[in-house]
Parts: structure tokens; sequence; C-alpha cells
């Protein structure tokens, strides 16, 4: 765990983004694979999934852009902002030139999550928004084709592996970090991507069941998913706790770890399975019981890993600082790191360099004094 | 391509004037103010001599005081450590490696740069950084931190903090040639009895090498520094495979729980 570091101010929108998203990604891979194996009874309930899934990914484009300090830089993630900025210059579109640098325009750092994830969450509305168009107007060109021909399948494969991109990658873009707990854990990616499973079902169970427009045994069908998928879940959940290791108690002494660590499996987890399990004493309103108690884990989850690292941040490195004063050193010895950086190809193993090759020919450094040279 | 330059901050002689620190806010005008608009007066920290506090959007430079105590209750003995921390300039350098947009690059003095026109202030950067060094501005709405003052190494002009520095606890210079002196100086501490001393960042141990090396007289952790730092994308390869298989996992549950026979079997039913 490393307490030197500062906090990203990481919060609501973040957080909003991580659960929608999750939703979005659930309900539409879901979808997809109910689609597939489903019979014609089951097919409303996929068709459910991609109804909600563009409508919550548009909403997690607008979170996300609302939450940078540039909000009218967005598109930086995607293009190479100063190549764009020359093509301008050099009188786009009407010069050969100027079409030539567009074409090396696009961005793509495969090592970095958050840049492969804004390439994902792109193609991801873009899979999911012909899915959308599809399902609202069944009886139009676009969903005719889209469920009969090869393309269609295609997409629906590529939409479905994009889903559960989207689902786990935001985990990851936590661990890529050196900020405490996310940093210290390699689980939390699947645990997302699990939740992004367990609260998509529930949504689509919400849903379906609001509707009304769904026969009996396929919502035993996707009460059956939805009891799988938590259990897989509680499984990643502990798994994720235990690979925490010693970082646990300085988590478990903040309250949001508390309610990472208690709350999450107790709303998110064990409840719904509880209401599940009890399905057969009590009817379905234990199913919509559970989906409710899962989505409430899900946001719970997502809160609380996102707001306990800069609880721990605020405490300030004491627990290291102090170990001893000058008069009797403390001792200890630095240790080694090997790790990979693919950054300016300085590896020993090579590898294409991070260097994405968005600096402008002529780079002003920033100057109070030697301006406009 | 100009050579690598760096610097070797020498802890053991610096007197915590913080000149380096009024040297940046001057020359890379730096406002001295606080809140937002940066216009109120700073305010005391009241639990150190140090007023600074921590590095921030405007304190590229922080002379850190580390103020110690002897465990008796009357405090008798003390003693100060005192380093002027700044960005490291790594040569596997987190920050640069997350930066989605391609803002952080690295100059031909091989230094890490933050170019100001392509950063959209997504933050990830900060969260990357293993020392603190980088925040965001309030005023400019982009990530900020020392820019080793690019402009003046472009007119072959020292740094304006190792410039200010009275006492050379700042060095700025070639890296090789920084690397030898530190050297020198760790064996003539050493000679001297001064056990601890020792350079951090010297080699390649951490995070490949720091181009803003320093030598230090007790643990890097004393000093408010981790004592090895990691690479954000060192957990990425585990946890993109722990995530297939999950992935693999959760598929194989909805399938399981939809394939078309389940349904046809009514002993499989829900009750």
């Amino acid at each position: 765990m490393n307490l030197f570091v500062a906090d990203p101010h990481w919060g609501w929108w973040i957080v909003l983004y991580f659960f929608l998203g999750g939703i979005a990604a659930g309900a539409y891979f879901s979808a997809t694979l109910i689609e597939w194996v489903g019979r014609e009874a089951d097919r409303e309930l996929a068709r459910v999934g991609y109804l909600i899934a563009f409508p919550l990914v548009l909403l997690c484009g607008v979170v996300l852009i609302v939450d940078l300090d540039r909000p009218e830089r967005f598109w930086h993630m995607l293009v190479k902002s100063e190549v764009v900025h020359q093509a301008m210059r050099e009188g786009w579109p009407w010069s050969a030139r100027s079409w030539h640098l567009l074409g090396r325009a696009p961005l793509l750092k495969w090592w970095s999550p958050m840049s492969i994830g804004s390439w994902a969450l792109w193609f991801f509305g873009l899979f999911s928004s012909l899915s959308f168009s599809a399902s609202l107007w069944p009886s139009a060109w676009l969903a005719r084709h889209f469920r009969a021909s090869l393309p269609g399948r295609v997409i629906q494969f590529l939409g479905c592996a994009v889903g559960f991109f989207v689902a786990a990658y935001t985990g990851s873009l936590l661990t890529a970090t050196n900020q405490p707990l996310w940093s210290d854990s390699t689980w939390i990616a699947p645990l997302f991507l699990t939740s992004a499973a367990s609260t998509g079902i529930a949504t689509i169970l919400l849903l379906t069941r609001w509707r009304g427009a769904v026969s009996p045994e396929a919502l035993n069908r996707l009460e059956r998913a939805d009891l799988w998928a938590l259990g897989l879940e509680l499984g990643v959940f502990a798994i994720f706790v235990a690979s925490l290791g010693a970082v646990l108690v300085p988590v478990w002494s903040t309250w949001q770890g508390k309610l990472l660590l208690l709350g999450t499996p107790v709303l998110g987890l064990l409840l719904p399975l509880a209401f599940h399990l009890r399905l057969g004493a009590s009817g379905r309103r234990n199913a919509l019981g559970a989906a409710a108690f899962a989505l409430v884990g899900g946001f719970v989850l997502r809160y609380a890993i996102l707001a306990t690292p800069p609880e721990l941040l605020a405490r300030g490195p004491a627990v290291f600082s102090g170990t001893g004063w000058a008069g009797q050193p403390s001792g200890g010895k630095s240790s080694v790191v090997a790790g990979f950086s693919p950054e300016d190809g300085r590896t020993p193993g090579g590898g294409p360099g991070a260097d994405p090759g968005n600096r402008p020919a002529d780079l002003q450094p920033r100057s109070k004094v030697f301006a406009d040279e | 391509m100009a050579e690598p330059v760096g610097f070797f901050t020498d802890t053991t002689v610096c007197i915590g004037c913080k000149a380096c620190q009024v040297a940046c806010h001057q020359w890379n005008d730096l406002p001295a103010g606080h809140g937002p608009a940066r216009q109120s007066l700073p305010v005391l920290s009241g639990n150190s001599y140090d007023n600074t506090g921590s590095f921030s959007d405007v304190n590229w430079r922080h002379v850190k005081f580390i103020e110690q105590f002897s465990p008796d209750p009357d405090r008798t003995q003390a003693a100060w450590l005192m380093m002027s921390d700044v960005c490291k300039h790594c040569a596997n350098a987190p920050c640069l490696e997350v930066c989605p947009t391609g803002a952080i690059l690295r100059t031909e003095f091989d230094t890490v740069y933050i170019n100001e026109p392509a950063c959209n202030g997504c933050r990830d950067c900060i969260s990357a950084c293993p020392f603190g060094v980088i925040y965001m501005s309030e005023t400019r709405h982009v990530a900020q931190k020392c820019t080793f003052c690019y402009d003046r190494l472009r007119k072959g002009l020292v740094p304006a903090c190792a410039q200010a520095c009275p006492t050379q606890s700042i060095r700025f210079g070639p890296l090789d040639h920084l690397k030898h002196e530190a050297e020198a100086r760790v064996r003539q501490l050493r000679e001297e009895g001064v056990a601890m001393a020792r350079l951090y960042g010297a080699d390649d141990q951490v995070l490949g090498g720091l181009n803003a090396f320093y030598l230090l007289v007790d643990t890097p952790e004393t000093y408010g520094l981790p004592a090895s730092p990691k690479l954000p994308s060192r957990s990425v390869p585990r946890s993109s495979v722990w995530s297939i298989f999950s992935a693999f996992l959760t598929a194989l549950a909805v399938l399981f729980a939809f394939r078309s026979r389940t349904g046809n079997r009514p002993a499989e039913e829900e009750p």
C-alpha cells in the first residue's frame, strides 16, 4: 500500500459511471447469450436487455465527459489532438496532406486501461445502438437483417465480447494506479465483471416484471441465471477479500472499508441469495427483492471501492513516518520492483513504445518569459 | 537529441530555506495565494515549520521538513531532515504510461513534460504517480507538475530551482556526471561515519531510474518516499487473465440457465 500518492478525486460521477456502465454491459452480454441459446419465449428478456443497454451507455458517456476537467476535450481520448490541430492548419478537408495526417490521428495505448477503455466504450455504444434500434422496431429492415444474417451474428458476438470488456476494464483501470486498495488487488476487475452480470440481470428481471409480458418459464430461467451469477460473484468477492492480505487491516479501519467488506456482501450477495433460495416458499415477489438488493449492493460496491483510498490518504502517511528519528535510524533496505513499461520502448524486451506521437512538431514549452518564439 | 539531464538532490546540505520554491513560483508564474481564485493569503500549517504541506498545482517544488523528536515526554532532543522534493522525471514514468491523451510526453532532455493543450483533465496520471506529484489546476483545469524548466533547458539555462539553491543541495547537470558526483559524496559521508547515507533513484532499481534522484541518510519512507514504487501496468496482465476467466464462467452460468433442454424437463422446473 502506497500512502505517498495524491487523490485523483474520482467521485460521484465515476461511481455513477461504474454502476450504470456495469448494468449496461451486464444486461447486454446477458441478452446476447440469452438470444443465442434461449427459446422464443426468452426473446422478450433479451429485448429488454438491449433496450436498457444503449440509453445507459449514452448516459455513461455524458457522465464521463462531465467528470473531465476539460469536458470540451473529451475527444482527446480517441484521437491525437495535436495531429488533428495540425491537419486543420494544413487546410482540412481541402489538402491531401491533411487527410494523410488524419489517417494517423487515432490514439490507442493498449497498456493503458483508460485509453483502451475509451475505445471499448465507443464500440460498445455502436453495437448496443444497433441492437437497441433492432429491438425497438422489430419489423424494420435493420431488425430483420440483424437477426438472420451472418454480419448480424458477428456484430452480436463482438458486442457481447466488448460488453464483457466494458464490465471488467473499469476494475483494471483502478488496479493500474498506485492508490491504496485499488493497486493492491488484481481481483477488482473480475469482481466488477461478476457484479455487472448480477446487476444487469437484476435490471432485466425488474423491468420484465414491470412490463409483465414474459412467460413464467422464461422468468424462471432468468432467476436461475441470476442465482448463479450471484453465486459466482460471492466466490469472486471472497477471493478479492483474500487477495487484499495485509491491506485488509487499514482498509477495515475506515468506515468506507467496512461498507465494502461488510455492506457489499450482505446487501448485494447474501440478501439476494437468501431471497432466491426462499423463492419456492413465497413466490415471485422474492425474486424482485433479490433483484432490488443486487442493484443496491452493486452501487454500494462501486461507491465503497472508490471512496476508501481517499479516506486512507486523508490520514496521511503517518503509518510510515516516525519509525525513527535521526539519532536512531530506523534501518531497512529499499527493495527492487520489476515491472514492464512499454513507455518509450525502454523495456529490456522492447515494445511498441508509449509515445503515442501526440506531440506538435513545434512544441512550445510553457513559459512566462520566453513567450511566442 | 540533447543529453539526458537530471537533478541530484543532496539532502544533507539542504537548509530548508525554500529558495527553490520561490524561484520556481517566480519563473513559472505560479501564484502564492490559496483557494480556487488563488487570492487569499497563504495559511500557516500549525503543526510544522513547513507551511507548504505538500505538492500542489502551484507547488512544483516542496521542501519537506522531517521534524523528528526523541520519544521522551519532554522531547528533549530534536533532529531535522530536509529534502527539496520535486517530480522525479522517472525513466519508466507511471504518469506517462497511463495518460490516455498523450499529453504527457518525454522531451529531448529525457524529462517528463505535460503538454497542456492536449490534457483533458481525466486525472489518471494523479492516481498513477507513486510520489503524489501531480495535481489539477483549479484555474487552468489541466494536470500540473514540474516542467524541469523545459523552456530554460531549451535556452541552455539551468532550471530555476537549481540556480537559486544557495547550498548546492540541488545540483543540475548531465545525468552521468551527476551520478559520479553522487557516488563520490556517498563514499565521503560513509567515511565520515554516516552509515545510512544512500542514493535513492540513482540506479535503475526505482522505476528504471529517476532523473531527479536523492541522497538520503535514512529510509526512503522517513522522507515520504515509497521504498518500492511500482508501475501501474504491473497488474494489468494478471487482472486481465482473471477477468477473462470470470467472463467465461459468467457466460457459462447464463448459457446453462437458458440452454433449451432445461425448460423441457418438468423435474427441473421450479415448484
